[in-house]
């Protein structure tokens, strides 16, 4: 940053220090970190001290099922996602710029129209009378409505929709990031357009699936807007839960104790994600 | 006329409105070491790009033994290939990247080890097998590259400036190892380039392009002193282009004058040019000398500058016209330092060893 | 070949023609319910019996709708000004401070982008509940600040360490201060950054649900949190009415934000 001028008069050393960045600091600690901790503080202190809260999650089987539905939702979602996300990725990374302008337009425009609204949307596509059920039936593929809201089914669907953006804006970038003249050179090597695929392409890409797909991940394990709009009452995922807790139940204790797991779990992948692929890429998507 | 080994045929490529190769025809026999020379976008790469199958070309043939390569997707043409940024698999190692053309194909793991090992020692990489490209310097992975490329011996190697991004010592270094590897190898190799001394050093025989065309084809003696026109004179080693009035032609040796009005005789031409034409003398620096010999004629001179070059001294000198020439004298040391002195003098030059072009 | 576009043979139709149903799929929801808020169906029939622009009048009619997206708008822009300026001048810290623990810092700053927003919004509820700022406007763009922070320093540090320093040095030695060097030749190269920064942290803050959930008060309220109350009642088409709005909006920054980007690449 520095190295262009070796001896640097003290003068040019500027205001470039720690400073700046004491706003930022006080900000986040006063208004983050302190009601953070002092959330998870309740989880050990209310109604008494003790770990009772903890016990309670892991003992009862309605808690075990929330945190089954939550990682199953987020490991298809996950795997759905990336599925469907690496060939858009990839031709995004190839095609002719007018082209792919309209393709990042739609995508951009999906990714900022508002949360609501989309759930929104998809409350009334995936309702037992709507769009979707209604054309499945004309056109003679089922005769009785699938049930596909208040359910897994409509959560995934759901969280696919919101979560692609965030799959697809990396990927492109790791895509666009391998020359197209190492291809050129497996295919003159012999390698058929599948053997290219496996042993070239589909590797050089993993960092950035890798990347994408665990974003992807625990952005889902704390979802709370879609899965309760989606996924209904008896579907509950573990965002939905820890709201219910606090807001309807007013059990602060089992809440907070819930949400301490939650950013355990969180924080752990993405410490695992930063050792992984290094901080710059994992916030590349934006 | 036996059925040429490769053959390009009436090769057109159009990209819209730009014509990038116009109706290049070149046959190439087994075992030739051709390089295409040019500068950039003269049509040299998207010439090897057809053959490689990259590129579709508009209309024409690519032929390998006769037979039409045009159909046969890049994966089945088994053509090697060198390209001029790192290709190498950077998630493979050495050996895996070397490995990589046998195992698309199938073959057994035994064969797979013993060419690998093969090839790398061909390279000289023996013992770097279980590293990865990235822990490569430049020329290594080229020379790795180079394996690669050789792995499932191919019967045609390409290589699109292979060392362009490479230093100059590395680049001479590896240029003998080229060298050496068409000759153990005896494999038919293509080589684009830009940089005429490559061209110059590796090379059986040199097509230089220019403008989508082939402007000559020949040994690299035959461009250096038999040049068809004045871009391949330009090109290929350095010339003085002194503007000359064309006088008269006798049983192919013209007599023209200078812009400095002094008449030379002996110029050999191999083209018709009427009286009174505007036409160019090229002069090689190295044709000059700074005595007069036998036949030679005059050129009066003022001495600006001179540099010295190891085995060889550079003097800029001025026309009487005002026209700044490159000179190096190839007479001994001291002759041209003494002879250098006075800044006004006669130089020298063989009216035989010149050449006239239209202006 | 598999990155040519155009030596891509049969391929390459089979991959735009999936590219094109995912790109309908993301268009699909924003389309129908732009469409939706037309018809006249109030359960929604699709496609409508007829076209009616009943929805949008009731509204209009009703104030509570125009006070939520009023009240969204000011929390918005106050959160987006304070996330820059605060993110700004964290930014020139994280990019060019010589001090240990820079990454930690940058991770720490970072943080509210990555945890779960339910966790914050209870935590900051709690807060907020014990100090006095709950359900208070102050209480609203304090929370947003925090959450909109990454979403400003991301960019703005992209585009400092894409500008070279000793253009910024140059300006010093030609007898500018440091403050009057930063203002004239290195804010005015990372204008973009800066711009970017201003429209995700607005968005950041103007469709946030979970946190304005527990905030909100019945005095104060957001439009999404306006949205959701009408949600968990019906799925009037009213809400498709607010929600093309809505999407009219996206477009209209969407393009906006490619034409101020297009004038300041200039």
């Amino acid at each position: 940053m520095s190295g262009n001028l070796l001896h640097r008069p003290p003068i040019l050393r500027g205001p470039d220090g720690i400073g700046g960045a004491l706003p930022a600091l006080i900000l986040i600690i006063l208004f983050f970190v302190v009601p953070v901790v002092a959330l998870l503080l309740r989880s050990v202190t209310e109604p008494v001290p003790g770990l009772q809260n903890y016990a309670t999650l892991f003992g009862h089987g309605t808690y075990a099922r929330v945190f089954f539905n939550t990682f199953l939702v987020a490991t298809v979602v996950t795997a759905v996602t990336v599925i469907v996300a690496f060939p858009v990725a990839w031709m995004l990374a190839i095609m002719p710029p007018a082209l792919g302008s309209i393709v990042f337009g739609i995508i951009i425009l999906s990714m900022w129209t508002n949360l609501l609204t989309r759930t929104y949307a998809w409350m009334v596509l995936l309702q037992r009378t709507g769009v979707i059920n209604r054309t499945l039936m004309d056109i003679g593929l089922i005769s009785e409505p699938l049930p596909l809201i208040n359910n897994l089914t409509g959560v995934t669907i759901g969280m696919v929709y919101i979560m692609l953006p965030f799959m697809i804006l990396p990927l492109v970038g790791t895509l666009c990031a391998i020359d197209p003249m190492t291809l050129r050179a497996a295919a003159l090597c012999g390698a058929s357009p599948f053997d290219a695929f496996r042993r070239i392409l589909l590797p050089l890409s993993l960092p950035g699936i890798a990347a994408g797909g665990l974003m992807v991940f625990v952005m889902s394990l704390g979802y709370f807007v879609t899965p309760t709009l989606l996924g209904g009452t008896s579907n509950m995922m573990l965002a939905g839960m820890i709201a219910q807790m606090i807001q309807s139940l007013l059990n602060w204790g089992l809440g907070s104790a819930a949400a301490f797991i939650l950013l355990l779990v969180t924080m752990a992948l993405y410490a695992l994600q930063l050792r992984l692929v290094g901080a710059k890429r994992m916030t590349g998507g934006i | 006329m036996t059925e040429p080994f490769l053959s390009i045929r009436d090769l057109r490529k159009a990209f819209g409105s730009f014509v990038a190769v116009h109706d290049v025809t070149i046959d190439i026999p087994k075992g030739e070491f051709l390089t295409f020379l040019g500068p950039s976008g003269s049509g040299k790469s998207t010439t090897l790009y057809a053959i490689a199958g990259f590129q579709h070309p508009t209309s024409g043939d690519v032929l390998l033994e006769g037979r039409s390569l045009l159909s046969v997707p890049s994966h089945k043409r088994n053509i090697g290939m060198v390209f001029q940024r790192y290709t190498l698999f950077q998630h493979l190692t050495v050996a895996e990247n070397v490995a990589f053309p046998l195992r698309v194909r199938r073959r057994p793991d035994a064969e797979v080890k013993r060419k690998v090992a093969e090839m790398l020692s061909l390279v000289r990489l023996e013992s770097f097998g279980t590293r990865y490209p990235g822990a490569l310097s430049g020329g290594q992975q080229q020379r790795v590259a180079l394996a690669r490329a050789l792995a499932y011996d191919p019967p045609i190697l390409l290589m699109d400036e292979p060392l362009s991004a490479l230093d100059k010592k590395l680049r001479e270094e590896i240029q003998a190892e080229i060298r050496r590897i068409h000759r153990e190898t005896g494999v038919t190799i293509l080589y684009v380039t830009h940089d005429q001394d490559e061209a110059l050093h590796l090379s059986d025989h040199i097509a230089l392009f220019r403008d989508g065309r082939i402007e000559q084809i020949g040994t690299g003696e035959d461009l250096y002193l038999r040049p068809a026109s004045e871009f391949v004179a330009s090109f290929i080693g350095n010339s003085n282009f002194l503007p000359a009035e064309h006088l008269e032609t006798v049983n192919g040796s013209a007599t023209i004058r200078l812009a400095d009005g002094s008449v030379v005789s002996g110029v050999r031409i191999d083209q018709d040019f009427s009286h009174g034409q505007k036409t160019r003398l090229m002069v090689r620096p190295e044709a000059f000398r700074l005595r007069p010999g036998p036949a030679t004629a005059g050129l009066a001179v003022e001495f600006i500058d001179t540099a010295f070059f190891g085995e060889r001294r550079r003097v800029i000198a001025r026309t009487a016209a005002g026209q700044e020439i490159d000179v190096r004298p190839t007479s001994d040391m001291a002759e041209a330092q003494e002879g250098i002195a006075p800044s006004r003098q006669q130089i020298f030059f063989d009216p035989a060893a010149a050449f006239l072009f239209p202006a | 070949m598999l990155l040519d576009y155009d030596r891509l043979g049969w391929l390459r139709a089979a991959l735009l023609g999936f590219t094109g149903l995912v790109a309908a799929f993301l268009l699909l929801p924003v389309v129908f319910i732009v469409l939706l808020s037309f018809g006249s169906s109030r359960w929604l029939a699709f496609p409508p019996p007829g076209w009616t622009l009943k929805w949008y009048e009731e509204l209009f009619a009703d104030p509570a709708w125009l006070e939520a997206a009023l009240t969204s708008a000011r929390i918005a822009t106050m959160a987006a000004i304070l996330a820059v300026a605060i993110g700004l001048l964290a930014s020139f810290a994280l990019v060019r401070g010589q001090f240990r623990g820079r990454n930690t810092l940058r991770g720490l700053l970072l943080t509210p982008m990555v945890l779960p927003v339910v966790v914050f919004a209870i935590a900051i509820y709690a807060f907020f509940l014990r100090i006095g700022l709950g359900g208070t406007t102050a209480g609203f763009v304090i929370a947003h600040t925090v959450l909109a922070l990454p979403f400003a320093i991301i960019p703005i540090t992209a585009a400092l360490e894409g500008f070279d320093k000793s253009v910024e040095d140059a300006a010093i030695v030609c007898g500018a201060s440091p403050f009057e060097a930063k203002l004239r030749v290195t804010l005015p190269a990372i204008k973009i950054g800066i711009f970017s920064a201003a429209i995700f942290a607005f968005l950041a803050s103007w469709d946030e649900v979970v946190v304005a959930i527990f905030m909100a008060s019945p005095t104060l309220q957001t439009l999404p949190v306006k949205i959701w109350g009408s949600l968990r009642q019906d799925l009037s088409p009213v809400i498709a009415a607010a929600s093309s709005l809505l999407v009219l909006l996206t477009l209209s920054l969407m393009i906006v934000t490619a034409l101020i980007r297009r004038k300041l690449s200039k």
